[in-house]
């Protein structure tokens, strides 16, 4: 391949973007702020400045593809479209009733989010299949086109349709969808049945709601998109990060966009992905740190587990069960409440707190100079010299340290008659011990040790943060890869292209036929192959979901061969067993398998871009020094600070020391030793 | 002065840890059970002890039921094992309603916790199993011995296999045993992640079991500090509230009496002049009375600490022996929370002039409303299940009452779709209820309006379905003490009806197919004068449907024009004319 790829990443705050040139590896990068009312200008601007650079860079790139915070953001400030919803008679509130918990018992103001349909656009109609798939009423079409009329009257722009025990029998969801597109052309249409076949009518409902709602302003945003990059001279197709991590046509978002709503994160780990099958590391820690929270994933040969669910809209951020659920696949990531934004506080009890809440980007942390009174995360790296306050963003903006030690003081030091320096140490600690306590857990739930894993860092404050966490979890080493700052846009160009298709099956493992297991398998991979864009190396990956049969939650299994092979029913059987016991210790059970799903994605890889380093062999040079608090020692020496820029493969640092890039700071402690690998990774051989 | 005491932040770290622990097991628990009572209804609870069984924490998810009886339970097991005696792969069981939770559906499963070969903490998981066999889930019950199965401490599990003969017993007394048994799996799986997960804490900090003690203590005396300062607080008195219940299980004035007395830091709570034990199934073990007493106390006054050990020491309940909330065997239990469930809100009424923007008004489903379900079916095997719905939660100084949420217990609805797997019913509607919301400053929740019909055909069952619904009808006559607060209305809705026929809550009937069962669930509360709501949120509320143009007029003094604006000139006006003192308030009801 000769052409370009290009990522883009919409975030809140910044636009990000890569530009990998496939013919000679050379990687260009770019930041705009984004443009929040019409983001596809920022894309547009970045994509100039890019071409800028290369000027055939739109002429002759083979894919731009995007992962976008655009349709969170439309959820959150209730920004999409008029959307009405229409169930079976006598159950609309379906969406308001969730699933009538309290996610908080100790929280005697609970409040939820508000739903994303108004109550009078939420209409019933006489209609109703029993749970065998028959019917016992049927469809009253008539109800249906006077619930157009009113939708019509409303102005409705976009349409769910959620029926009873549709995921059995979808007839009456498909005729509906048909009379509604008669009587009111231009109207999006989202069906339950299609968008998330499967039991339970809250969540199916919910996640049939939110592509409805979301459909409108993802398909005039993706036309408008792909109108302006072919303006700019691209011609073909545009892509989306889906939420599980594939990449998926625009064409195909616009139909299911619910599948796009969780793609940033999902870039991350794609990326963290590909380093670590660069570097040889099979089992990786993925650690992103921005600015209000750090996500963690476990990532296994490739591969990271998923899971169905995930919410947007929380009312309370970290606490399940206060927002809007979404029955998409999402990876397992673990999200928490430790930023370089976090609010430090000394809580009722007396201990040191830091976290969940940010002091965000307004007013920010106290050494933004914005007016934030409040220390976070950032102001105690500040006061530990790990960031410089004249070289933060590559010096664009000046950072007020007086501000901070104040702030450190006040609110802190003075509470637990500690030193500034020690306060902010407490800070700087108790976040990676924040972050190392969650990481632990979700480690031990992916049955791994910590000791077998590399940790894999990026995000503005992931590497500044990386080293020390991974010391506390017991990781041997770090690896801050190129560009730790543009992770997820990077990602984009890892990801490949893939288009995943279920089946449901609801058959006993023993029942099983497996000639006709295998050709629906067979069947699947005709499908998604069909979904994918045109041309040959095609890669097809089966799963199943299975459980015990009367369970509810299933395991992933990776089904490797064919049904038909001999012996697939014990491989399978044990593949189950090893990963049940790995989830959940070993219990005897003699309950039979059910396999619930079968599971066909069909991928493309894409040609994975590396950051070429450079190759001189000199030995590194300092920039300068500052003072900077070195936890072996308990107290600030004078530590050599180098620029990244400057680092060429070969070279080798030994800690303490800081590396300085535009948008992070890797910091390393005596004893661990950095060196710098082919591929411009900074590679941390921690001191045990 | 102990190493922990001294290092505020690794204390934080290590209780933050502990909670991830337990709530990891409660994860679990939920993907491995076999029953909608725990994947659904979320009855359950788990819980992690030092080795001298003293509580660390218990899992964020949990019914309220069981938060007073995790601090207790596992030193009763402890007095009936001696430690030497547990080995790894043993687990005990009990579901006594005195030493546990307070019925015999409850089934404790607990298990030492062995770290570098002895035991350094234990892990308990507490589930609702939905049948333990007996006559099953009534208020007609007359002692212990018709309520099923009383599993006596017992080992359940030893060397990692069920005891042999442990398992026949129960197998020979339930319906459905096979699922009993994967809910037992599950169960054992909560405290095998429990167990996994304690190690890797205590390996990764260097821990043992006596560090896990001095943990333990530090977390305690903190939360016990805080709960102090908190009751500091309040001013010193006893504050009394009495009460007389509806008709519950056919027993007819039934009286709850408290008088909550605050003395410097602690608190005492006592039950003195309540009555006595009743011949319903509705009496209350002590373990339940406590849960569901400190749960209110600790919701006003301290809600942001999680609970342990110390979180409850400052508070002291009491109940005369013998009585409803103090029963002792053989008094029959099942319904106990038809009564115990109104305790927090008979403590609200009490404390509520001390402390008036810390409690909710009366919630809609307050006592919890949920029918059990029994039929065969064709091929021979059992239908067991249940559904759920709540009423309306109360409102507060703060805002309006959310709809449909329960109080003071936390359990989720059945899905729909998965109640007609599990059981031969059609449900015909589910439906927020209009005007049910009691009217306030701040409006009370919506309760819902249900009905479903005994499925007829090829999915009828044969025979009977059974069914009882527990819970009790909350009338708006009906004296609570808190159902709408300062001024605010009472939320209104009640109904339970067979076939159009009013039906009493608590005793079992016997539906056939084509039987529809319609149920009405009360709105929340009200808060403050409903003539202060602001215009817009009762304008909003009529948009919405959830108050009709009528009851604002009526309730909220909101003239609304045909063009569906509120007329505000009309409004204020009447809302004035109302206000004089010589028209009180509600006088239109």
């Amino acid at each position: 391949m000769n052409g370009y790829r290009i990522g883009v990443d919409i975030g809140g705050t910044f636009t990000d973007f890569t530009m990998v040139d496939d013919g000679n590896g050379d990687v260009f990068v770019e930041k705009c702020l984004t443009t929040p009312d019409r983001p596809e200008q920022a894309v547009i601007e970045g994509i100039r400045r890019l071409a800028k650079v290369r000027p055939d860079a739109l002429s002759k790139a083979e894919t731009v593809i995007h992962a976008t915070t655009l349709l969170t953001n439309v959820i959150l400030e209730r920004k999409g479209a008029v959307t009405g919803l229409l169930t079976t008679e006598g159950f609309r509130d379906v969406i308001e009733f969730g699933r009538e918990l309290r996610y908080d018992i100790y929280d005697p103001f609970i409040t939820f989010p508000d739903p994303l349909v108004d109550r009078p656009l939420r209409l019933g109609v006489r209609e109703r299949v029993l749970v065998d798939g028959t019917v016992r009423t049927p469809l009253d079409e008539a109800g249906v086109r006077e619930a157009a009329r009113v939708f019509r009257d409303n102005g409705v722009q976009s349409i769910a349709v959620s029926f009873l025990h549709s995921y059995r029998s979808p007839e009456h969801e498909r005729r509906a969808r048909d009379i509604l597109r008669e009587e009111l052309p231009g109207v999006e249409i989202s069906i339950s049945s299609e968008v998330h076949p499967e039991p339970k009518e809250y969540e199916r409902t919910s996640t049939t709601v939110v592509d409805a709602y979301v459909k409108p302003t993802a398909a005039q945003y993706l036309e408008e998109l792909s109108g302006k990059l072919r303006g700019e001279g691209y011609r073909h197709s545009l892509f989306v990060m889906m939420s599980n991590g594939g990449a998926a046509t625009a064409e195909t978002t616009k139909r299911f966009p619910v599948q796009a709503v969780e793609s940033g994160p999902a870039a991350g780990v794609e990326a963290a992905t590909h380093y670590g099958r660069l570097i040889g590391a099979p089992r990786i820690l993925s650690f992103d740190m921005g600015g209000t929270t750090a996500k963690l994933c476990v990532v296994l040969d490739g591969k990271a587990e998923r899971t169905r669910t995930f919410e947007v809209d929380r009312v309370q951020r970290f606490k399940a069960g206060s927002g809007i659920p979404i029955a998409v696949p999402v990876y397992d990531l673990l999200e928490i409440g430790s930023g370089g934004g976090s609010i430090a506080r000394v809580n009722s009890l007396g201990l040191l707190q830091v976290g969940p809440d940010s002091s965000g980007s307004k007013p920010g942390p106290a050494c933004y100079g914005r007016g934030g009174k409040d220390p976070t995360v950032t102001d105690a790296d500040l006061l530990l010299g790990y960031l410089d306050a004249g070289s933060f963003l590559g010096g664009e903006m000046k950072l007020d340290v007086e501000a901070a030690r104040a702030a450190m003081k006040e609110r802190i030091a003075d509470k637990l008659g500690m030193s500034v320096a020690q306060a902010a140490w407490g800070i700087h600690n108790i976040v990676n011990e924040t972050m190392a306590a969650a990481a632990r857990v979700h480690i031990a739930e992916k049955g791994q040790t910590a000791r077998n894993l590399t940790l894999i860092g990026f995000g503005g404050a992931g590497p500044v943060h990386s080293v020390g966490l991974a010391r506390k979890l017991g990781c041997p080493a770090v690896v801050i890869p190129p560009l730790p700052g543009v992770m997820s846009a990077f990602g984009l160009l890892t990801a490949p292209v893939a288009v995943e298709r279920p089946r449901a099956v609801r058959k006993p493992l023993p029942l099983l036929d497996l000639a006709e297991a295998e050709r629906t398998c067979v069947e699947l991979e005709g499908e998604a192959a069909a979904l994918l864009p045109p041309g040959s190396d095609i890669v097809f990956e089966r799963t199943a979901d299975i459980w015990r049969m009367g369970q509810d939650y299933p395991l992933e299994v990776s089904l490797p061969g064919k049904w038909t092979d001999a012996g697939a029913r014990e491989r399978v059987e044990r593949a189950f067993d090893e990963q049940y016991e790995l989830h959940y210790g070993r219990i005897d059970d003699e309950t039979p398998l059910e396999i619930v799903t079968l599971r066909v994605k069909a991928l493309r890889e894409s040609a994975k871009p590396e950051v070429a380093a450079k190759a001189a062999a000199a030995m590194p040079k300092a920039r300068n020094t500052r003072a900077v608090y070195v936890p072996a020692r308990g107290d600030y020496e004078q530590v050599p600070v180098y620029e990244r820029a400057a680092l060429c493969t070969g070279a080798r640092i030994e800690g303490p020391a800081i590396v300085e890039e535009r948008e992070s700071t890797t910091v390393i402690d005596r004893g661990d030793v950095l060196s710098v690998d082919r591929f411009g990774c900074l590679v941390v051989q921690l001191s045990q | 002065m102990t190493a922990m005491q001294n290092d505020p932040v690794l204390t934080q770290i290590l209780w933050n840890r502990v909670i991830s622990v337990v709530d990891e097991a409660a994860t679990g628990l939920i993907r491995t059970s076999f029953s909608s009572a725990v994947r659904d209804f979320h009855d359950f609870s788990c819980g992690l002890f030092d080795e001298r069984g003293s509580l660390l924490a218990h899992s964020t998810k949990t019914t309220t039921a069981f938060i007073g009886v995790m601090p207790y339970v596992m030193r009763h097991f402890l007095d009936h094992f001696e430690a030497a005696s547990l080995q790894p792969g043993d687990a005990m069981v009990t579901n006594d309603p005195w030493l546990g939770c307070g019925h015999t559906y409850d089934l404790c499963v607990a298990s030492p916790i062995f770290h570098k070969g002895r035991i350094s903490g234990y892990s308990i998981c507490i589930i609702h199993h939905l049948d333990v066999g007996g006559r099953m889930a009534t208020t007609e019950s007359k002692d212990m011995y018709e309520e099923g199965l009383r599993l006596p401490m017992v080992k359940l599990y030893s060397g990692g296999r069920f005891v042999p003969v442990v398992e026949r017993i129960i197998r020979a007394n339930v319906r459905e045993p096979d699922k009993m048994f994967g809910d037992l799996r599950a169960q054992l799986v909560a405290n095998s992640v429990c167990a996994r997960g304690l190690v890797s804490m205590l390996d990764d900090y260097g821990l043992d079991a006596a560090s896990l003690c001095e943990l333990s203590d530090e977390i305690s005396r903190r939360s016990e500090l805080s709960l102090r300062e908190k009751i500091r607080e309040l001013p010193d008195g006893t504050y009394r509230n009495d009460v007389t219940l509806p008709t519950i299980g056919g027993v007819s004035g039934i009286r709850i009496k408290v008088a909550v007395t605050v003395q410097g830091d602690e608190i005492v709570v006592d039950y003195d002049g309540s009555s006595g034990e009743v011949a319903a199934a509705v009496n209350v073990t002590f373990n339940m009375t406590r849960s569901y007493s400190m749960y209110p106390i600790k919701l006003a006054l301290d809600p942001g600490i999680p609970n342990n050990e110390g979180s409850f020491r400052p508070v002291t309940v009491k109940a005369p022996e013998r009585s409803l909330l103090n029963c002792k065997p053989p008094a029959p239990t099942w319904g106990r929370t038809m009564i115990c469930h109104n305790l927090p809100e008979i403590i609200f009424g009490a404390l509520a002039s001390a402390i008036p923007d810390r409690v909710l008004a009366g919630s809609g489903a307050t006592p919890l409303v949920f029918t059990y379900f029994r039929a065969r079916r064709k091929d021979g095997r059992t239908y067991v299940g249940i559904n759920s719905s709540m009423g309306g939660l109360g409102a507060t100084a703060r805002g309006d009452g959310p709809s449909c949420r329960g109080f003071p217990y936390n359990v989720g609805n059945i899905p729909i779709e998965t109640v007609e797997n599990d059981l031969p019913v059609v449900y015909l509607r589910k439906e927020l209820l209009t005007d049910s919301g009691g009217p306030g400053k701040h409006r009370g929740g919506l309760g819902q309006e249900f009905e479903f019909e005994v499925a007829d055909g090829d999915l009828a069952p044969v025979g009977p379905l059974v069914v009882s619904i527990r819970g009790s009808g909350r009338k708006p006559e009906s004296p609570y003490p808190v159902f709408g607060r300062l001024g605010g209305g009472v939320g209104r809705g009640e109904g339970l009806t067979l076939n159009g026929v009013d039906l009493p809550h608590g005793p079992q009937q016997q539906l056939k197919p084509g039987d529809r069962l319609r149920m009405a669930l009360p709105g929340g509360g009200g808060y403050g004068n409903p003539l202060e709501r602001d215009e817009a949120a009762v304008a909003r509320d009529v948009r919405l449907g959830k108050v009709t143009v009528e009851a604002a007029f009526t309730d909220y003094g909101i003239v609304i024009g045909a063009d569906g604006r509120v007329d505000s000139a009309a409004s204020v006006a009447e809302r004035r004319r109302r206000l004089q003192p010589a028209q009180p308030l509600a006088a239109s009801r």
